[in-house]
């Protein structure tokens, strides 16, 4: 009887089990086709959008069935139509003038007698980046047009300005030909001051090296102090400290010698600069 | 109560002193940009910016609460340092009771604030380890508040970025409610007026 019982629970238990396991296969096989039902609408889909027609139906099928990816894809962009981010091909730029600053002052005023502090502060800084834009574009038109027989280049002319106060102002001017370039930047930075103590302030300790190969030594330029250097890589480089917080720097390369470089840097307005950018 | 109405009146004189370089430096811009000298512009400008930081601290001097908890403010200690370049403006407050102290510092219009305050409002900035360090919100803006101990004493850090600004505080043996405590913070006026 014992015995019996034991078959019968047998027979049950792999019963279930393998009923447990067609039922397992069933399911996978309907979850199998809805799902590519659903891919198969989804692209249909998809396709429609891009413009594509039903022409690639198949091809879609096949790509599924034989696992080749890309082939609706190079369909899609095929056809011409843009998806993604376009690229800009049109527009003006922006208006490159400096802020008014008469209007800035007012309102800076105005603000300021209101008590709106923060306004006040914005409409000076505005202020003082239009003054600077200004003295940098005074400045620019001052400069030589030709350099050592080399012509400016006046879309390469650059002033910048943080309108900080402090933080000050950077104008580049840029001369070349096929073969050599000279590079003339001016920097105006309270922060400066102490640079242009380091350049000139120890001739002790900024002194001249007198041994082996001679990269950079102080030179006098129309009465100013200098430092000019040399690097085979970079070429020549002149750097001029004038007054309190201003720097002049002047990059020659492919300048065959040291007097052709002090010979262009002479070229240059030295005074004319410092009175422009108010240095004593 | 008359040494406050002194400080009140010493406050108000610094105030108009104030206010008058920044007509004088106005003047000065105008006369100068329509003489066509722009060095000396820029220079009076400069001046304006300074007058500006001036009177907005003081004014945040005066908004700062004379009672902070059970302390009070050492108003002799106040302090206002300006036109240091990168450092801003700095603002600085002290407020004592027995042996209770907190330091306030309120650090403005600098460009490396505002990288300082970038970073401090990562989410993941105020992920606290042990429940000493949280982030809560006064007058709506975040702050962090990271407890310590420094000689045997509690000390609490507290940050508050405010775009190019930064209000921090630091307490000295302050057991009690520290987010009661710095609720107290006119955030959104010191925002209000340096900002």
């Amino acid at each position: 009887m014992k015995k019996v019982w034991i078959l019968t629970g047998l027979i049950l238990f792999f019963k279930v089990q393998a009923e447990a396991q067609f039922l397992k296969k069933l399911q996978e096989k309907a979850s199998n086709a809805a799902e590519k039902v659903i891919d198969r609408k989804i692209d249909e889909k998809t396709d429609k959008l891009l413009g594509n027609g039903g022409n690639n139906n198949t091809e879609t099928s096949n790509t599924q069935g034989t696992s080749v990816s890309g082939t609706g894809a190079g369909a899609g962009s095929n056809t011409g139509v843009k998806s993604g981010r376009m690229a800009n091909t049109q527009g003006g730029g922006l208006i490159t003038s400096p802020p008014d600053v008469k209007a800035n002052l007012s309102t800076a005023e105005d603000s300021f007698k209101g008590g709106n502090y923060g306004s006040a502060r914005y409409a000076v800084q505005q202020a003082i980046l239009g003054v600077e834009m200004e003295i940098g574009a005074k400045l620019l038109k001052s400069l030589p047009e030709k350099v050592s027989g080399l012509a400016s280049q006046p879309d390469q002319d650059g002033v910048s300005s943080s309108g900080w106060g402090w933080a000050g102002l950077v104008i580049n001017r840029t001369y070349s030909s096929e073969s050599r370039q000279f590079i003339f930047s001016i920097a105006n930075n309270s922060l400066l001051s102490a640079v242009n103590q380091f350049l000139m302030g120890s001739g002790a300790a900024i002194g001249q090296s007198t041994g082996g190969q001679q990269d950079w030594k102080q030179i006098l330029i129309k009465g100013n102090k200098a430092i000019i250097e040399y690097d085979a890589d970079s070429g020549y480089k002149l750097s001029i400290p004038l007054g309190q917080s201003s720097l002049l720097s002047f990059e020659g390369i492919n300048f065959s010698s040291e007097q052709d470089m002090v010979a262009a840097v002479n070229e240059f307005n030295i005074d004319e600069i410092r009175k422009t950018l108010g240095e004593k | 109560m008359r040494s406050i109405l002194i400080i009140l009146i010493v406050i108000g004189l610094l105030n108009s002193a104030g206010a008058q370089d920044f007509a004088n430096s106005a003047q000065t811009a105008k006369q100068s940009y329509s003489s066509g000298n722009l060095e000396n512009t820029r220079f009076a400008l400069q001046q304006m910016l300074q007058s500006i930081d001036l009177v907005s601290a003081k004014e945040v001097l005066k908004v700062l609460p004379e009672t902070f908890g059970a302390m009070s403010a050492q108003s002799a200690a106040d302090q206002i340092s300006l036109g240091t370049g990168f450092a801003g403006v700095v603002i600085h407050r002290e407020y004592l009771s027995g042996d209770k102290t907190a330091s306030m510092e309120i650090i403005s219009n600098s460009p490396l604030i505002s990288s300082l305050n970038a970073m401090l409002a990562m989410p993941f900035i105020g992920a606290g380890n042990n429940g000493e360090r949280m982030v809560i919100k006064i007058d709506g803006y975040k702050a962090l508040i990271q407890k310590g101990l420094e000689d045997q004493k509690v000390t609490y850090d507290v940050q508050i970025p405010l775009g190019s600004t930064l209000i921090t505080l630091k307490t000295e043996n302050f057991t009690d409610d520290i987010q009661k405590l710095v609720s107290a913070i006119p955030v959104a006026k010191v925002s209000q007026t340096l900002n």
